[in-house]
């Protein structure tokens, strides 16, 4: 009989599923009849199901045990009610576990509710909304908990399959759910889960839907347990014991079914007699002990030194970079390209120009005809200066005296290599190598200067081009890098000046 | 020596590492498969142990011998206890006995210092490879990485574990030169700063290999040294930058056995450690700086969390109008957390959020009620100053007398 009628001739709905609640409530949807008019049973309650509808899937409890293969999922017709979203059904479908006397009328009610609009039924702000999020959330926590709590006991080999047993005393229908969690976690060995309302059992292949099979977990022993116990005794450190925390975690109905449950009275006490002063427990800390005779030295474990760079301490950026940067080229390079300081990639890679600002600037090198291996190439400040943006490092310009207290090692470098030409990328190169602190870098920009035996060129940071939002003003700064390359390159070939320079 | 006498000795000498999650994997499964293990990148706490802290995987030494002498370390080699060594196949089959019984999740795998690093970061390796080549094993893997190993061996270390962690161990450089000699913080950044690349990497070639797909996680000892929490959480938040971590992971510090004088002789408050993982929290998730939770030197207050704490040290925020402030402010109520934030935003889409809308959600009524107005509700205004606020806020002083012992000890 369709459940509309059903209802109209007064008769009580019989549902055991969420699949065939779902059935009836799309008919009584259509047929308009409100949820003050329903009234819903489940199979026990007595009264048969719809006539003609199949027997309910739950096994009744006290069926003879017989292997089912798994029935597939009922067909589900596409024509639900219109305009249920997936996040109400699925909240629908997980409260149908909730095993509580009216859940089928409750479940009912919200869908009507939504039907007619009352779309904040399914907010925890409204009464409803409220316990159908509450069920929702006891019957994630339940297979949440089964999924931690189920203990698998193994059986002897000879005993056949089942290899491992497991019961577990649900308050809710989750037992589907789980197993199907269990199939993926044990691959092609053989279990059981055991509740005292149905059992599930997965032979490697299959999965069976059974009645109960057993009334306890009386009867399972398993000797690895052991174990486990050792390990669980021995993980806890005596000295943090807070027992009121171990309860919130683990709700004590579940603990006489843990084999570790029964550990936890004595382990507490003896925490309690002193033992929480050291973490070490008694056990251990009885047994005979070892110092390992090894010479202090013989201990310290081979390194590369670390450069006289990284350990700089000469100002305070060390301390939040990874490590120092140096500078990359030929010894004698007849060119030095100075950079501002290395980034977030530099820093982790120990290089300079390896990021993004890296790219740009061999692009630079491509268009103005310089091979990148023929140049010295080092950045004024030689750790990372940054801040944090989220779990993101933000370039920060280094200050003044940062630029002043590390010109020492770019000197090093300056006069180990004896550039010709020295090209300074941005203001804070440019500080750093003419050691003026107010020159700026639209002054210097396409006028090369003379610096001691160098001539030094001043171009944008490769860094600028990549900021730049408009793109025509990034091509053009691009091409003044570019520019500024050539004629370093140029200078190489202009014989020594003798005369004054006037630029500076 | 049995297999339960190691596993007692060596189960102990690791139960100082705080770390103990099994989430960020990706998803795995072994249905219809050879082998074991999945993985559904939440990761489950199997059990907790009477200190409250949870069993997801078997966290384990594979030998506390050690060539180190670290002052904080039960398992330094100036250290009189008893020793032990697992082979890599009894790790394996610990691993896949106890997985198969749903003990636990994976492995977390650490060692102490023998013979070389390289030596001990090869043992660590061999035991994730042949648990994942030999077994199939799909459950998690962390392995704790040997910071002066080969950066090939923490690369393979990458292939077969789900997370790597390297701990920095202390806050500061002057602290782990003094308390940890054979340690360096050039070479434990150096190998933060490996993986990062690595993870950085594989992200952007989809198709590489497999690298640590849980990512990086460190540990800070707090409480072995002086340095406050200022400091910490300004490591905390240097390295969530620099190696883009995904825990930063504070173990207070246990007093140990024989302990040498370099170490305090008493824990810091359990509560330290706690009000310090609320702090990170609202590093990673509120988008809170450390400057802003701890402008200046000294502790996090032990009487108040660390958002109710800046709250009242930021007044002139509050009282916030729930129905117009920004769903990010909004998460910096005190009493109000991310989910719920986000849920006011969502349900003022519908309508005006009113004081019963607060209470159904199960906000922390007492503690929002002064920095909150609704369509029905508004705190008197400017009546009350922070302190009186504080005092009428704060958790009653029950810390001082949850571990009398301790704090005599």
């Amino acid at each position: 009989m369709n459940p509309a009628d059903a209802v109209l001739q007064g008769q009580a709905l019989q549902v055991a599923t969420f699949a065939e609640w779902r059935e009836a409530a799309r008919e009584l949807l259509q047929a308009g009849i409100p949820p003050e008019a329903v009234t819903w049973g489940s199979p026990g309650d007595g009264g048969d199901l719809f006539s003609g509808a199949p027997a309910p899937a739950a096994a009744p409890h006290n069926a003879p045990v017989r292997l089912q293969q798994p029935k597939p999922a009922p067909h589900q017709p596409p024509h639900v009610p219109p305009h249920v979203p997936r996040s109400l059904l699925d909240m629908l479908q997980a409260a149908a576990c909730y095993r509580e006397p009216d859940r089928w009328a409750f479940l009912y009610r919200v869908i009507w509710r939504w039907q007619q609009g009352e779309h904040d039924v399914q907010s925890p702000a409204d009464p409803d909304g409220a316990r159908l999020q509450a069920m929702v959330k006891a019957v994630r926590r339940e297979e949440h908990d089964m999924h931690a709590y189920i203990r698998f006991r193994e059986r002897p080999p000879e005993a056949g399959p089942p290899r491992f047993v497991a019961w577990f005393e649900p308050r809710h229908d989750v037992l589907p759910q789980v197993a199907e969690h269990f199939v993926s976690r044990m691959g092609k060995l053989s279990w059981m889960i055991a509740t005292p309302e149905a059992s599930v059992l997965w032979d490697g292949a299959t999965l069976h839907n059974c009645g109960p099979l057993m009334s306890s977990a009386a009867d399972l022993d398993d000797s690895g347990e052991a174990l486990w116990l050792t390990y669980y005794r021995s993980i806890f450190n005596p000295a943090r014991v807070n027992a009121s925390l171990l309860q919130s975690h683990i709700p004590s109905r579940f603990w006489k079914n843990l084999p570790e449950g029964a550990l936890v009275p004595s382990m507490v006490s003896q925490a309690g007699l002193g033992a929480r002063r050291i973490g070490q427990v008694q056990t251990v800390g009885r047994r005979s002990g070892a110092t390992i005779p090894i010479a202090p030295e013989a201990a310290q474990p081979e390194r590369e030194q670390p450069s006289k760079l990284d350990e700089c301490r000469r100002c305070e950026l060390w301390q939040s970079a990874t490590q120092a940067v140096g500078g990359e080229g030929p010894k004698k390079a007849r060119i030095m390209v100075v950079g501002e300081q290395p980034g977030d990639q530099e820093d982790l890679a120990g290089a300079p120009f390896v990021g993004p600002a890296g790219k740009l600037l061999d692009r630079v090198f491509e268009e103005a005809g310089l091979d990148r291996k023929s140049v010295y190439l080092t950045n004024a400040v030689k750790h990372f200066k940054w801040e944090p943006r989220g779990k993101r490092r933000l370039h920060k310009t280094p200050a003044q005296r940062e630029i002043e207290a590390c010109h020492y090692w770019l000197e090093k470098e300056l006069a180990a290599t004896k550039p010709k030409v020295i090209v300074a990328m941005g203001a804070t190169a440019l500080k750093s190598v003419l050691q003026q602190g107010n020159v700026t870098l639209k002054d210097k920009l396409g006028r090369p200067v003379r610096h001691g035996d160098s001539w030094v060129v001043t171009i944008y940071h490769p860094s600028y081009v990549l900021r730049v939002p408009d793109e025509a003003a990034k091509q053009e700064a691009f091409k003044v890098m570019v520019a500024g390359l050539r004629l370093a390159q140029e200078l190489l070939e202009r014989p020594e000046i003798t005369e004054p320079d006037t630029a500076r | 020596m049995e297999l339960s006498d190691k596993l007692e000795i060596l189960a102990d000498a690791a139960k100082y590492d705080a770390s103990c999650a099994s989430s960020g994997a990706p998803k795995r499964g072994s249905e219809g498969k050879d082998g074991l293990g999945a993985t559904n990148g939440m990761g489950i706490c199997h059990s907790y142990t009477p200190d409250g802290r949870c069993v997801s995987l078997l966290k384990i030494l594979l030998t506390n011998f050690c060539i180190y002498d670290c002052q904080y370390c039960i398992n330094r080699r100036s250290s009189n206890v008893p020793r032990a060594r697992f082979s890599v196949e009894e790790v394996v089959k610990l691993t896949h006995d106890f997985y198969v019984r749903n003990y636990i999740d994976g492995l977390f795998l650490s060692s102490g210092i023998i013979r070389s690093a390289d030596y001990t970061m090869e043992q660590l390796v061999a035991v994730a490879r042949q648990l994942r080549e030999v077994h199939q094993f799909r459950g998690y893997i962390h392995l704790k990485t040997i910071p002066d190993a080969d950066p090939l061996l923490i690369e393979e270390a990458g292939r077969w574990a789900d997370r790597l962690s390297v701990n920095i161990e202390l806050p500061t450089h002057d602290s782990v030169t003094r308390l940890a000699p054979e340690k360096n913080v050039h070479t434990i950044k150096l190998a933060m700063g490996s993986i990062r690349r690595k993870l950085d990497e594989k992200a952007e070639e989809p198709k590489a290999p497999s690298f640590a797909p849980a990512g990086q996680s460190t540990q800070m000892i707090v409480g072995a040294d002086a340095s406050d929490d200022h400091t910490i959480l300004n490591t905390a938040e240097t390295l969530y930058g620099s190696y883009k971590l995904k825990r930063v992971y504070y173990s207070a510090f246990s007093p140990i056995p024989q302990s040498p004088r370099s170490v305090p002789a008493a824990p810091p408050p359990l509560l330290r450690e706690h009000r310090l993982y609320q702090a990170d929290f609202l590093l990673r998730g509120y988008g809170f700086t450390a400057s802003e939770l701890m402008p200046a030197s000294g502790n996090l207050a032990l009487d108040v969390d660390p958002k109710l704490a800046w709250a009242l040290a930021n007044r002139e925020h509050f009282p916030m109008d729930l129905n117009r402030a920004d769903a990010s402010m909004i998460a910096r109520i005190p009493g109000i957390g991310l989910r719920n934030a986000k849920r006011l935003v969502e349900l003022r889409r519908l309508r005006r959020i009113r004081w019963e809308d607060l209470s159904r959600l199960r906000c922390s009524l007492k503690k929002l009620a002064p920095f909150v107005v609704t369509a029905d509700y508004k705190p008197a205004q400017g009546a009350t100053d922070s302190s009186i606020l504080r005092r009428h806020l704060a958790d009653a002083p029950q810390q001082m007398n949850l571990w009398p012992e301790l704090q005599a000890a």
